[in-house]
């Protein structure tokens, strides 16, 4: 890897640890919303895939390691445990998988495309990883089921689609600012 | 929103955990995270308490910071707790007042699962307490060596989270500063429907990632000026060094399963 590349990856882990937390004026029901999302794609799709997963890579790591770089505050190895870790580690998979379908010059149709495949990963690492931690070691509330796991989810569903839908559109509209200002951007 | 993101939590004291080499405290608490669930009677919580305590006693550690990491989960714990009082019906009945049924079997569940927490969340922030930022990412530079050969990028791993750490508080303020421009120029970010205040973060998008790629540069430049090439043959200046209380410290949790899985029913 070159210099570049490493510190640009370390600037976008700085990045989301802040996107993971920047939000206390967005709360729905009291809980804060946090923009990694955001931030996952705007990684792959400014970075390109092997670049935006390494930065969200480094991001995990750093969580892991102790700093409280999760949302809400949160980090350490017991972050392994909660059941919404799954949702952190999708986040590599998204920023994966933006870049490589979000590749220069895209068409409408691939911005379509690429949000409904960020959606699916993020969903379903996300719930599944919630669902395993119920089963296995976090207590689950009664009656809980494969099904009342994905229910929960529907509530999120309506705002992670606009930011999702916001995100991508940023894309093109950050590419564009960083060009005028004749910042280097990684062409891979 | 910066108060909160505490960075020097580490606290330099001279103690036998301090000392103790980082890779062996990574092993020993991804050893202790998977421990930790053999235990399922009195018997064995009481040996996993009381060896999280010895752990504790060592490490100098003034228990208010112990118990100041705690804040955030209190609730989770009691909720837990209470949630078992209630709704599991095993054992003897205890207690009844009306609808509410408490069973012994209740209780013990419920005494438990929290317990499990407890000492989850105490020896993991052991870690932290304990061991710098840096000596973490050394060690787990260190540890996670194995996997180059599967071409994943390790020593650029490490450096990127050093970096990172050093850049998160600068990138704060920045975010800071912006938002602050634009409440200026009226941008809204705390009132209006939600999808109106997602939209709002776009503006400060554009600043925040401009400046972002802007200092990424700078410091690129400024690596390779002193001459950063890279990880091959790179020299440190902080060794690390494996001793015997490091090895001593994982037959410790070696004999802690082995213990355990004897003792659990």
């Amino acid at each position: 890897m070159k210099t570049y590349e490493i510190v640009v990856c370390a600037l976008f882990a700085a990045l989301m640890a802040i996107g993971a937390n920047v939000s206390p004026f967005l709360t729905i029901g009291g809980v804060p919303v946090t923009l990694q999302l955001m931030f996952a794609i705007l990684a792959g799709g400014l970075l390109g895939s092997r670049l935006g997963s390494f930065s969200m890579m480094a991001y995990v790591c750093i969580g892991l390691a102790g700093a409280p770089v999760f949302a809400q505050f949160k980090g350490g190895p017991a972050s392994i445990l909660s059941p919404t870790f799954g949702f952190v580690l999708s986040f590599i998979a998204v920023a994966y998988a933006t870049g490589k379908l979000l590749s220069e010059p895209a068409k409408k149709a691939a911005y379509l495309y690429t949000g409904a495949v960020v959606i699916l990963l993020n969903y379903v690492i996300g719930t599944h990883y919630m669902y395993a931690a119920f089963r296995w070691w976090a207590e689950a509330p009664q009656g809980f089921s494969y099904a009342v796991a994905w229910s929960w989810m529907a509530a999120y569903l309506p705002l992670d689609l606009a930011v999702i839908a916001l995100s991508l559109a940023a894309v093109p509209k950050i590419r564009l600012a960083l060009s005028k200002r004749s910042v280097y951007i990684i062409k891979e | 929103m910066m108060e909160k993101m505490i960075f020097g939590r580490y606290l330099p004291l001279q103690s036998v955990v301090h000392r103790l080499d980082p890779r062996a405290k990574l092993l020993f608490i991804f050893g202790f995270v998977i421990v930790v669930f053999l235990a399922n009677n009195a018997l064995s919580y009481g040996l996993l308490a009381v060896f999280t305590l010895v752990f504790i006693y060592l490490s100098k550690i003034n228990v208010r910071f112990l118990l100041a990491g705690l804040k955030p989960v209190i609730w989770l714990i009691a909720f837990t707790f209470l949630l078992h009082i209630f709704l599991t019906r095993e054992g003897d009945l205890l207690f009844e007042a009306g609808f509410l049924k408490v069973y012994e079997g209740g209780v013990r569940q419920g005494a438990f699962i929290s317990l499990r927490f407890l000492l989850l969340i105490f020896v993991t922030s052991l870690l932290t307490l304990t061991t710098s930022p840096i000596s973490i990412t050394d060690g787990l530079e260190s540890l996670l060596k194995p996997f180059k050969k599967l071409k994943l990028p390790v020593h650029e791993l490490a450096l990127m989270m050093s970096i990172s750490l050093r850049f998160i508080p600068t990138l704060m303020d920045e975010t800071d500063k912006i938002m602050k421009a634009q409440m200026a120029r009226g941008a809204d970010f705390s009132s209006g429907p939600i999808k109106e205040r997602v939209k709002a973060v776009v503006p400060l998008l554009i600043p925040l990632f401009v400046s972002a790629f802007k200092r990424a540069e700078e410091l690129a430049v400024a690596m390779e000026a002193r001459g950063y090439k890279g990880g091959e043959g790179r020299t440190k200046y902080r060794l690390l060094h494996w001793q015997g209380r490091d090895t001593a410290a994982l037959i410790i949790l070696v004999v802690l399963a082995a213990l355990l899985w004897w003792t659990r029913s």
